[in-house]
């Protein structure tokens, strides 16, 4: 059942209503482009806030490779605005998903290995608690120790702690070249002889009986590190500018799993996951693709929780899983600092935050 | 004040009693009491000076665990210190403090390129890491410009930087995991071995945190492949705007270096006196710059950078021809601290990070404050990050320059906040910039702060006054904003002095 909305205009806005949610105990929960949302726990709430009216670009300077927007951005138009100066912000995500929502659900780019991960993007966050406070952490240069690390803090939070209304992100020069090598074979092997291989690939991702080696740089680079490919196996196919990846063979299932684990058992995961799955080789992401949340849910994370990794649901029902995270009276406490009468979507989070 | 008896605090401390269990637990040689001996531990290497109760040196988990259940049994807090090159105070104890000095944990445990991860313990030094790595061909890329002497552990607590962050990112971005031990004696590890983890990012957290939730036990940090190649660049410019614009030139050309240090005639000077590296002793300034990656990649940057800098007028370019060569230009750069000894026998320096494009109005802005309180200033910083080190020179004997001194890094910390940046791009904030918090930060972020800090260390025990101004206090959003030196240094915690 739709939930009733709210669509604050103003960071002004965002503190009035969550003042006045805490003080009457309504739930809410924040959300922007609703790409994201089914990472985490599913629980009732009584008020979506949606951040899309958040939109503006404060502060863009491209010699700083720093952009200051507002979190409801859609991250196609930061695209859009960051490629006319030659830049990007490394995400890879949907281009009506919001900056915030990417940054709240900690959604990485799979070029991961070459571009690193969203919570290395994030410099400064603006966040509104669930009182009603305005807090800033970080700050708007490429590097900075001055306090402690609230952009990393709300990154991946899962809108438990407060609404990113403000974020200043990292960004860097789009690369000269793009190229995708897609090899045909048995997909692990292959893809682990490629990893090995091709020096500084952006991504290496097996999936059934394909492999796509993402490439990007100068040029003669890309050149280079295709004639290294060539030397694993002859038979490649080479997509200039193409989308990465090209197939996702998990990605119409119903209910679609992020596993992360450490890159060495990744094929081991993958060997197991039927016909559905992508392993980001080196990495130690596996998408795996499942017909419902049921049965087959659990005993995927009973490997994943064998191979010492976790495996949240990240489209369809299912929610986070086990384990519960560590040091939960401390979590707890953090939750309590930050969104004190517990409104924030309590429940959603990891070990039930 | 600058030789006034310390006075302690937390009274009520057993400071004997805890001194026994520790023996007992660590073995005699596992903790330190001789006054003259603790001495040693009175300071990192910033200008601040405080004293301790007691020094601990665990050699392992459980010995750290034994270390931080007898400081909360005895009424004492804990100071944890790598190193001690700090150069916030961050390390510098205050009152009975029991300091645990981590340098008797320093095993590499375990090396996995297969996962891209190693595990360390930390008192393993930087350059050690690197070193050991190496055969594997990856590296621990943070480097600090003290990586023979600096600790991981201390990197971490610091999240520590250095010229290769620029293209490969700080300390929090190559630690996967930590395991620490909390204020209560419990062991939690934080972080995963995989590239996601359950719950909120504590790791992210710990990072950076300089020693005020926890002690920091066991270190995973991720593996960069060594780069196949790498081309070191010098050039020379006839003025220091010339020399920062070649800088602004290369980002935007879309180049990201993986560093970029510029240094000016004064530093250039110290430094080539040391280091005999051949700098150009009559230049401006300098700009050593690195890329690296794929051979190609090499070329088509260093191309790039070069045309940049003769844009802009370099006299000449220097390219290192060899590993060796490559060394002796960055032993100068990396040995600048030491070498402005002989400008003077004291030196103070601030790490405040400004916007890249605000690099020349900041620089100038930096001499001016200089030449008005007639002082020596000399610059060496991560031109790439926008990161200054504004490097004040002095006799501390000569009455008056300690104040002259305090007054100048303030005014050039203010300098570098109106342009839009941060206080510290890597030292920390530790004691000696913490009254500045309140010029970058309003009450309501500082509280959250604090609230942040008491949901790890719930009694404050973990190395007190440190990272926030003595006003700043979950729940309590009045506070003072902006003081002057005099107040700042009336407000320094009891038993410390500059």
């Amino acid at each position: 059942m739709a939930v009733p909305t709210l669509h604050p205009h103003t960071k002004a806005d965002v503190r009035a209503m969550l003042r006045e949610a805490s003080g009457r105990g309504t739930r809410v929960l924040v959300t922007g482009g609703h790409r994201h949302l089914d990472k985490g726990n599913p629980v009732p709430v009584d008020v979506e806030l949606w951040t899309t009216q958040l939109d503006r670009i404060v502060a863009y300077e491209p010699a700083d490779m720093v952009a200051v927007v507002e979190a409801g951005i859609r991250v196609g138009h930061l695209a859009a605005v960051l490629g006319e100066r030659g830049q990007e912000w490394p995400v890879d995500q949907p281009a009506d998903a919001t900056v915030g929502g990417v940054i709240a659900a900690g959604a990485s780019s799979p070029r991961r290995l070459r571009v690193g991960a969203v919570r290395d993007s994030v410099l400064e966050v603006e966040v509104v608690t669930g009182d009603g406070r305005l807090v800033k952490g970080g700050g708007r240069t490429v590097k900075n120790v001055t306090g402690y690390d609230l952009p990393r803090l709300l990154t991946g939070s899962l809108g438990t702690l407060g609404a990113i209304v403000q974020v200043a992100l990292k960004v860097r020069p789009l690369p000269r070249a793009r190229r995708t090598l897609v090899a045909r074979g048995d997909a692990l092997d292959l893809g682990r002889r490629l990893l090995e291989a091709v020096p500084l690939a952006a991504a290496v991702l097996a999936s059934p009986g394909t492999v796509e080696v993402r490439l990007e740089g100068w040029p003669a680079e890309v050149e280079a590190q295709t004639a290294a490919a060539r030397r694993v196996t002859s038979e490649l196919l080479v997509l200039e500018e193409a989308d990465f990846p090209t197939v996702r063979p998990w990605q119409d299932a119903p209910v679609v799993v992020e596993a992360a684990l450490p890159p060495s058992r990744a094929p081991a995961l993958a060997a197991a996951a039927g016909e559905a799955w992508g392993a980001l080789l080196g990495a130690g992401i596996v998408w795996v693709g499942l017909p419902s949340a049921d049965g087959a849910l659990s005993g995927l994370r009973a490997r994943v929780a064998e191979l010492g990794g976790i495996a949240p649901v990240v489209r369809g029902p299912g929610g986070l899983g086990e384990p519960p995270p560590p040091a939960m009276d401390v979590q707890r406490r953090l939750k309590a600092a930050f969104d004190p009468r517990g409104i924030l979507a309590p429940g959603r989070g990891w070990g039930g935050l | 004040m600058a030789e006034a008896a310390p006075r302690t605090e937390g009274r009520g401390a057993d400071v004997e009693g805890a001194r026994r269990a520790l023996a007992a637990a660590l073995g005699p040689d596992g903790v330190l009491a001789d006054p003259l001996a603790l001495r040693i531990y009175a300071r990192d290497a910033s200008m601040v000076e405080g004293g301790c109760a007691l020094v601990a040196f665990p050699r392992s988990v459980e010995d750290v665990q034994a270390c931080v259940r007898i400081a909360a049994g005895h009424g004492l807090p804990i100071v944890p210190r790598g190193s001690g090159t700090g150069l916030a105070g961050g390390a510098t104890p205050i009152g009975d403090a029991l300091v645990v000095a981590t340098a008797r944990m320093h095993r590499i445990l375990e090396v996995r390129p297969e996962d891209r991860l190693a595990w360390v313990e930390p008192g393993v030094l930087n350059l050690d890491l690197a070193t050991a790595l190496r055969p594997t061909g990856f590296t621990y890329a943070p480097d600090p410009s003290s990586q023979q002497s600096c600790s991981i552990g201390g990197n971490v607590n610091t999240n520590a930087g250095g010229p290769h962050c620029l293209a490969y990112g700080v300390t929090s971005n190559h630690v996967l995991a930590v395991d620490v031990v909390l204020p209560d004696g419990r062991l939690e590890r934080f972080g995963s071995e995989g590239p996601e983890w359950p719950g909120l990012d504590l790791r992210g957290i710990v990072v950076g945190s300089e020693g005020t939730l926890g002690i920091v036990a066991r270190i995973c940090v991720r593996l960069t492949p060594l780069p196949p190649a790498t081309r070191t660049m010098l050039f020379d410019f006839p003025t220091v705007e010339a020399c920062a614009q070649t800088v602004t030139d290369v980002i935007a050309a879309g180049v990201v270096p993986a560093a970029i240090e510029m240094m000016d005639h004064g530093i250039v000077v110290a430094a080539e006196a040391f280091a005999h590296a051949g700098y150009p002793t009559d230049a401006a300034a300098i700009l050593i710059v690195e890329v690296d990656g794929l051979p190609e990649a090499v070329e088509a940057q260093g191309r790039a950078v070069e045309a940049a800098a003769r844009r802009n007028g370099t006299r000449h370019v220097r390219v290192a021809a060899d590993e060796a060569e490559r060394a002796l230009i960055w032993k100068g750069r990396k040995n600048a601290f030491g070498a402005v000894a002989r400008i003077a026998p004291h030196y103070h320096l601030h790490d405040c990070v400004v916007p890249r494009t605000k690099l020349v109005e900041v620089l100038s802005g930096v001499y001016r404050i200089a030449r008005r309180h007639d002082l020596v200033v000399t610059n060496v910083f991560h031109a790439g990050d926008g990161n200054l080190h504004p490097l004040l020179s002095f006799d501390r004997r000569v009455p008056g320059t300690l104040e002259r001194v305090l007054r100048a890094s303030e005014e050039i910390v203010r300098l570098c906040v109106e342009a839009g940046g941060v206080l510290s791009g890597e030292h920390g904030i530790g004691l000696e910039k913490r009254d500045f918090m309140p010029l970058v930060f309003s009450a309501e972020d500082l509280a959250a702060q604090d609230c942040l800090r008491g949901a790890f260390d719930p009694d404050r025990r973990m190395n007190p006054h440190k990272v926030l101004p003595a006003g700043a206090r979950c729940g309590d959003f009045a506070m003072a904003r902006g003081r002057s030196v005099e107040e700042a240094l009336a407000r320094m915690p009891e038993g410390s002095w500059i």
